[in-house]
């Protein structure tokens, strides 16, 4: 079953053309590693499934909500972009929590402002997922007092804490030490394990051989190569991944 | 003989100290709702709001607040609008320090990274629960103690709801002058009161800064 089913994607930002049409689906369960060089259009893929990034062109399926680029009237559109993001967890490079607000209050903040749930079940809710993300210790902390992996780790609970169908990760490590990037992995592998479905942009290869179900090499806009982790980081059959994949061991 | 008029003439001159007081206090509570809404309608994408918004900020900020204050109190009766001396000096206090607050709180709201806004609109907020909720919590924190340039104008600008008889302090300075002549020792008590208040409300304002921004700071 298709999660997320992604047609003719086009985005471009004046006549820097980021993304040249673009298909792809991510079925239930699965987990894709998205990889490329700066620039390829990686992140701003992730972006167009959400609307954070609205594409110029084609139609964006997360479940039951469909999005496509120009049609219907705006108001409605807007309803359905609301209704797919209250359905798909993003997580940010830069986490992006709330600094006015503790972590359980940033993990109740969709709960109870969307869902309307109250605030004793949604304490409850929060309270679990930082457990889940090991930070229960850390509830009343602000961000500010948390390091960047506790934070991301935060930053994942909010996410999980609007039981979305899919989650979606923009280089969630790329912003941390490398002494706790581990941390966060360690989250999402778990998550995986438990059958989330992801889409995952990040450079970590660890990770990708660990549990990504495919891996998808994006160049200058398009999808050069995809395959298992072992085809395309063993036996890559196009010259730009091969460059690549060298260039990400050399570095 | 100058001590004695310093002391026999302190308790009308602190008496209309909190009269300067009372002025500054209701004006800025007023020109920070006034600015907040403001502020709102500048950023706002409805173009009838913002153009309002941008003429009222230029009207206020273009021109004297002196002018201001003679056309309330002396120009509105010629069209049959009158207000009262101390009304008047709030109104004309308030819609120019509002003017300034609306630019103090339009450049917070807008210097919140906008990752936070992103964040709130993943969750599946809407542009307004993401206002409400997320940003303008955190603009409203950053704006309030750096707004201190504006509220320290704001009390000396008291003074200048004089001309219209309001009994504020320079106003009972220039009245105890009139019976005593000794404007250098009188005006220089009122300048000591000012100073005080001032420098006593700039304290404050700084203790608030540091207490709001506490965790925020990164």
């Amino acid at each position: 079953m298709k999660v997320i089913n992604l047609e003719n994607i086009t985005k471009s930002f004046a006549d820097n053309h980021v993304l040249k049409g673009i298909n792809l689906a991510v079925d239930k369960s699965e987990v894709v590693v998205v990889m490329g060089p700066s620039g390829s259009g990686k992140s701003t893929l992730l972006r167009c499934i959400t609307s954070l990034e609205a594409p110029n062109d084609g139609i964006v399926t997360v479940g039951d909500y469909k999005v496509e680029a120009g049609g219907e009237n705006e108001r409605e559109r807007k309803a359905t972009i609301r209704k797919l993001r209250q359905n798909t967890g993003f997580v940010f490079q830069q986490f992006n929590l709330f600094p006015h607000k503790t972590a359980v209050e940033n993990v109740m903040e969709g709960p109870v402002v969307i869902k309307k749930m109250s605030r004793e079940k949604a304490r409850r809710l929060a309270e679990n997922l930082l457990e889940k993300v090991g930070l229960a210790d850390k509830c009343h902390h602000y961000p500010a007092q948390l390091s960047g992996g506790q934070q991301q780790r935060v930053a994942i609970a909010r996410a999980l804490s609007m039981e979305p169908m899919v989650m979606l990760y923009d280089e969630p490590t790329s912003a941390l030490d490398p002494e706790l990037v581990r941390e966060v992995l360690l989250v999402m592998k778990d998550l995986a394990k438990e059958g989330m479905t992801m889409v995952v942009v990040t450079h970590e290869m660890g990770f990708a051989r660990d549990v990504a179900d495919r891996v998808i090499f994006m160049d200058r806009g398009v999808i050069v190569e995809q395959g298992t982790t072992d085809a395309v980081f063993n036996h890559p059959k196009e010259e730009r991944t091969k460059q690549f994949l060298q260039d990400v061991k050399n570095a | 003989m100058t001590f004695s008029l310093i002391t026999e003439s302190l308790p009308a001159l602190l008496n209309a100290t909190l009269m300067t007081i009372l002025l500054a206090v209701i004006s800025v509570v007023i020109a920070l709702i006034i600015g907040f809404f403001t502020a709102l309608a500048r950023i706002s994408k409805n173009k009838l709001l913002k153009g309002i918004a941008s003429v009222y900020i230029s009207i206020f900020r273009g021109t004297p607040l002196l002018v201001q204050i003679f056309v309330i109190y002396y120009g509105l009766p010629q069209i049959n609008i009158e207000i009262s001396p101390i009304p008047s000096g709030i109104i004309a206090l308030s819609l120019n320090a509002g003017a300034y607050l609306s630019e103090s709180f339009r450049a917070a709201i807008l210097s919140v990274d906008k990752g936070q806004l992103e964040a709130a609109e993943s969750l599946g907020m809407t542009y307004g629960q993401a206002l409400r909720r997320i940003i303008l919590p955190q603009s409203i924190r950053i704006a309030i103690p750096t707004m201190s340039n504006t509220y320290i104008t704001l009390i000396k600008d008291t003074s200048l709801v004089s001309v219209i008889t309001v009994t504020e302090l320079l106003q009972m300075s220039s009245l105890i002058i009139a019976k005593t002549f000794e404007p250098l020792t009188i005006y220089l008590v009122a300048a000591a009161i000012y100073w005080v208040v001032i420098t006593g409300f700039t304290l404050l304002l700084d203790w608030l800064e540091k207490r709001s921004s506490r965790h925020i700071m990164q």
